[in-house]
């Protein structure tokens, strides 16, 4: 992400060849695929300083003004400056060790100034967890160093996994089509999501998978991506095999496209819920993420955990 | 799968033009994006033994023992012109030593990203997506992807895994020019190797509906004394629901990898 960061190629921005917009029973013109199918093509980002849950001192208020919008961007870029030096050789500053150099959280918050992610229930926030659910959180609360399998997906390079959430950096995705397929190609860790579009079935009940099986249709100008058999090792928020994951991306202009999914897992939340995140059109590009490759990171960590449990025993 | 390799063997024993021979005369459907482009978008999978060996070799007993006849080393012409790889005299060496270490070398084995060509005749299928401007290639094996950029000038700005691949069209083929590799790939599981000075050209020709034809030349002037050939189809992957499934093989190395390092119960 940091050769993105640096290097802005306008010579590769992808220039989709679009025919004339044509109107669809009466809905709203757009980019069109030569095949007629609205154009989600192009390198888009999800990088947002909006918080993915309401903040409790926001719990009345769904929308900011534009005068509080711009205040809490400022607010946000000040505090989380990680280039600022403070206390040198504290714990806190050594916590900046990875400066604003390497993040890429975005500098600006959606341009709907909605003051969660969380859209549905209207109170911005994730509903409350199942018993069995809050069960399974407190068990991977639990997880400590002993062994890969108590790390996260991410950390030990498997899969940033879905639905798309933005990060502190690689909010990059990119889109491509086909009349058979819709392709959403993430940067971290190289998934290549191919969504097909052709009314076939979902594979069989047997087959579980990091990214589950995705089926897509067109509702009007929006992509609705359907994805189920997923497996248990992979979790959501504390989400079970059993999920449904509904997603709809609908171009709202020329430099953007808007992302909603659906959560619904009745084994973990206590009803569905819905966000929607802006994607916004970046002129960067996707490069690749080797990580397994390279993942010094899970062999240090373990390494410490069994070094820090002999000086103990040592005791 | 087993119906469906056999089937194709049989289709090619038949009716497979073979590289080399006069170019057929096949004029591939075009694109749908419509820039009258022949149409590469599909699941393809090759069906050799090149992974096992870009070279010919006879079938042989597997690493191991338990596995028995299920999984030991199938026979095969090879893939490779005249099949001579033109190793300068260390890299001849170095070759034979990755072929002596094979498990403990080669990075197939540690699921790393394999590298371009090798990912395109693993057993395991990959897709194309085409576009005018970038056509993806999705491997199954490790989630692998590269994106190639079309008529493109630009230079990657880094070493990669899978290499920089920049393509363009001469007729109805497809010409991939691919450079920035690291030196960590291997060609084979025979340890057939490169330096970070490889560089690649593939071309994808579409011979039938169902087949393309792919060769590709090597360059790499740290290891070998001049420039070579391979050439293999490609086969569509004809199944009316076919589809690429997961391989993410991360998650069947751990325990190679970092077992020593789990805490002892």
């Amino acid at each position: 992400m940091a050769i993105s960061r640096k290097s802005r190629n306008v010579g590769l921005t992808l220039a989709i060849a679009v025919t004339a917009a044509v109107s669809l029973n009466g809905q709203e013109k757009g980019p069109r695929t030569p095949w007629g199918d609205p154009d989600l093509q192009g390198i888009w980002s999800i990088a947002t300083i909006t918080p993915f849950e309401r903040p409790s001192a926001l719990a009345d208020k769904a929308q900011l003004t534009e005068q509080e919008a711009a205040e809490a961007e400022k607010t946000f870029l000040k505090t989380q400056n990680q280039d600022r030096r403070d206390g040198a050789g504290t714990d806190a500053d050594v916590a900046l060790a990875y400066n604003d150099f390497w993040w890429d959280r975005g500098t600006k918050g959606v341009s709907s100034r909605q003051t969660s992610l969380v859209v549905d229930p209207p109170d911005g926030r994730v509903p409350a967890l199942t018993a069995e659910g809050r069960a399974r959180a407190t068990a991977r609360a639990a997880r400590g160093y002993d062994s890969w399998q108590d790390r996260s997906l991410w950390e030990r390079c498997i899969t940033r996994g879905l639905p798309m959430i933005p990060g502190p950096y690689n909010n990059n995705y990119q889109i491509l089509q086909t009349p058979d397929n819709v392709v959403i190609l993430s940067e971290m860790i190289h998934d290549a999501r191919i969504v097909p579009i052709d009314g076939r079935p979902h594979v069989g009940q047997s087959i579980r998978q990091w990214f589950g099986d995705s089926r897509g249709r067109w509702e009007g100008n929006t992509l609705v991506v359907d994805t189920t058999n997923f497996t248990d090792k992979v979790s959501y928020r504390g989400s079970t095999e059993g999920l449904h994951l509904i997603e709809r991306f609908t171009r709202v202009d020329k430099d953007t496209v808007r992302y909603e999914f659906t959560i619904d897992d009745p084994a973990t939340f206590t009803k569905k819920w819905t966000a929607a995140i802006p994607m916004a059109r970046t002129d960067e590009q996707i490069y690749e993420y080797a990580c397994h490759e390279g993942n010094y990171g899970m062999v240090n960590l373990l390494k410490g955990a069994r070094a820090q449990e002999k000086a103990g025993g040592e005791k | 799968m087993r119906h469906w390799m056999i089937g194709l063997a049989l289709v090619a024993s038949c009716i497979l033009p073979v590289a080399g021979q006069t170019p057929s005369t096949y004029k591939a459907p075009r694109s749908p994006h419509k820039d009258g482009k022949p149409d590469l978008n599909g699941i393809w999978q090759a069906n050799n033994t090149a992974n096992w060996n870009i070279q010919g070799q006879a079938a042989r007993q597997g690493p191991i023992l338990e596995l028995g006849a299920a999984f030991s080393i199938p026979a095969g012409l090879g893939v490779v012109e005249g099949d001579e790889i033109p190793y300068q005299p260390w890299a001849a060496a170095k070759k034979k030593e990755n072929a002596a270490k094979w498990l403990e070398l080669d990075p197939e084995v540690k699921c790393y990203m394999p590298g371009v060509p090798r990912a395109n005749y693993m057993p395991y299928p990959f897709q194309i997506v085409q576009t005018p401007t970038h056509i993806l290639v999705a491997y199954e094996f490790a989630s692998a992807s590269r994106t190639i950029y079309m008529n493109s000038k630009e230079e990657s700005p880094a070493d990669t895994w899978m290499g920089w691949s920049r393509g363009r069209w001469e007729g109805d083929t497809l010409v991939v020019d691919v450079n920035s590799f690291n030196d960590q790939t291997w060609f084979d599981r025979a340890g057939n190797f490169h330096s970070e000075a490889l560089h690649v050209v593939e071309r994808y020709t579409p011979v039938s509906r169902d087949v393309l034809q792919y060769d590709v030349t090597i360059e790499d002037p740290k290891v070998f004394t001049r420039p070579w050939k391979m050439s293999m189809p490609l086969y569509r992957r004809a199944e009316k629901n076919a589809q690429l499934l997961e391989y993410k093989c991360v998650e069947f190395v751990e325990e190679l990898m970092y077992g020593n390092l789990k805490k002892k119960p």
